[in-house]
């Protein structure tokens, strides 16, 4: 079996996803990565964008906004070698399947409107629009991204 | 005494009474079981982020962040957690006096050579915000019509004003006061430090999360809980050996972000567990009132019979006495 490491999506609100995979790849701020076992611990930034985790051949992909993530390397209990653990601390995400067609229509219209409240808008109303104006956008933009690609789920 | 008729209406009106404050136990009982969750779910988020603001700043340990430094000058804010409704007992009224304790307490005015401070409020909730109103204290900024199911983008207008107002110098340190929620049947008002950072507070919290919420349900250990489905050890033990690591970009810029997350997700922590305390203090309330509009009905039902009987016999002697008149 080739080697697999652990991730794990944490938001504040929930644990997403704990499960072993053989590689992800996220959009960091100064670019993308992609980790696989045994990666050197790292600490990145994370932007808007999706989180693509590969098991057993199959793409899980998910939509996130804003983050970290944190890798590093623990002896593993059999003494042998070292597993390898990712942690990613989104502010949101979500898995593709979750954004229906109905929900992007949604987001869609909301970030419309979002814009224009934007424009007129005190700062501390403003900082909460402009949040969700970008989970809007991401959202939109990641699904139409996987619309026509396989993936699991 | 009182007619038979006034009684049983008496007894009807406290019929509905409690069938009404039944009612909102119910309804309490349930949302504060929704809330325990909410801040168990979001407890794995608070320990992996402090972890990672932990092996950052252990390797940057020169490094001066705004953060972690009090400014020397500047005033005090209080962001004063209370709820929007009542009939929840003396919730509000402990955070509140709570909130009037620091005002005169020793902690805002030692190290200041007994000089004036001055303070502002943000409050949240409506509760907290009439009282400090009343009192005259100023308010910067009022939240009052947060949902009960809050979640964490409720949370970011709030989180981004503080952060604001601390980044720009005007507050040289900002407290929370808001209601531990110890188990269903107690709660305690508490004061925490949020801004600067202090590491012993943050790192309070998070072993915080745990212990309280389990123990309610009888267990003794911190992690017994076998339904719980993601034990994570990370909460409890420090990451002995810092682990050299990789860092994609400015470290410092990271350690800003993870430290505004982290304090929006302290805010986020608050209010949830005063969110949990508003509702099992009104669940205990109304708990409490169901049990008096009980008791109140057995002792009219008591005086309604004995009004009943007393009457029963009134006729009976007076029926009598009437008959021996006439033979």
């Amino acid at each position: 079996m080739s080697k697999q490491l652990k991730l794990k999506i944490v938001t504040p609100e929930k644990l997403v996803l704990e499960e072993l995979v053989e590689s992800v790849t996220v959009p960091t701020l100064e670019g993308e990565i992609t980790i696989l076992p045994e990666h050197v611990p790292i600490i990145a930034g994370l932007k808007s964008g999706d989180i693509v985790a590969l098991a057993n051949g199959e793409h899980i992909p998910y939509a996130v906004v804003g983050g970290f993530v944190e890798v590093k390397n623990t002896a593993s209990a059999e003494g042998s070698g070292v597993s390898t653990e990712v942690a990613i601390l989104a502010d949101f995400a979500e898995h593709i399947s979750d954004i229906t067609d109905e929900a992007i229509e949604k987001a869609k219209a909301r970030s419309l409107e979002l814009q224009k409240l934007a424009e007129n808008k005190e700062v501390v109303d403003f900082e909460h629009f402009a949040t969700e104006l970008d989970r809007s956008l991401t959202r939109v933009k990641i699904a139409d991204k996987w619309k026509t690609r396989k993936y699991r789920k | 005494m009182a007619s038979t008729k006034e009684i049983k209406n008496r007894i009807k009106s406290i019929k509905n009474t409690k069938k009404i404050t039944k009612a909102m136990e119910l309804v309490a009982a349930s949302k504060m079981r929704r809330a325990v969750a909410t801040t168990l779910a979001s407890r794995s988020y608070a320990g992996y982020s402090w972890e990672l603001l932990t092996s950052l700043s252990g390797k940057l340990d020169e490094v001066k962040n705004v953060f972690f430094e009090s400014p020397k000058e500047g005033k005090t804010l209080i962001v004063l957690i209370t709820s929007n409704g009542s009939l929840c007992g003396g919730y509000n009224a402990q955070a509140i006096k709570k909130a009037m304790q620091i005002l005169k307490a020793p902690l805002l005015n030692k190290e200041r050579g007994g000089g004036e401070v001055l303070v502002d409020f943000i409050s949240i909730g409506k509760k907290g915000d009439h009282a400090m109103r009343k009192i005259g204290q100023n308010i910067i900024a009022a939240f009052t019509d947060l949902p009960v199911n809050i979640s964490i983008q409720n949370v970011n207008p709030i989180s981004a004003l503080i952060l604001n107002e601390y980044k720009k110098g005007t507050y040289k340190e900002v407290f929370v006061v808001y209601t531990d929620f110890v188990s269903a049947l107690t709660q305690k008002p508490n004061v925490r430090k949020l801004l600067p950072i202090s590491r012993q507070e943050m790192k309070d919290m998070i072993d915080g999360l745990v212990p309280p919420l389990l123990n309610k349900e009888g267990n003794e250990g911190r992690f017994l809980n076998s339904s719980e489905p993601h034990p994570d050890p990370l909460l409890v033990k420090e990451r002995g050996n810092a682990v050299p690591y990789l860092i994609e970009g400015d470290a410092n810029k990271l350690i800003d972000m993870l430290a505004e997350k982290l304090i929006r997700m302290q805010i986020y922590q608050m209010l949830l567990e005063s969110g949990a305390s508003e509702q099992s203090a009104r669940m205990v309330a109304m708990k409490n009132a169901s049990e008096a509009a009980g008791e109140m009905i057995d002792n009219l039902t008591l005086v309604f019979n004995k009004a009943r009987q007393a009457g029963i016999t009134q006729e009976i002697s007076e029926i009598s006495a009437g008959m021996a008149s006439v033979s």
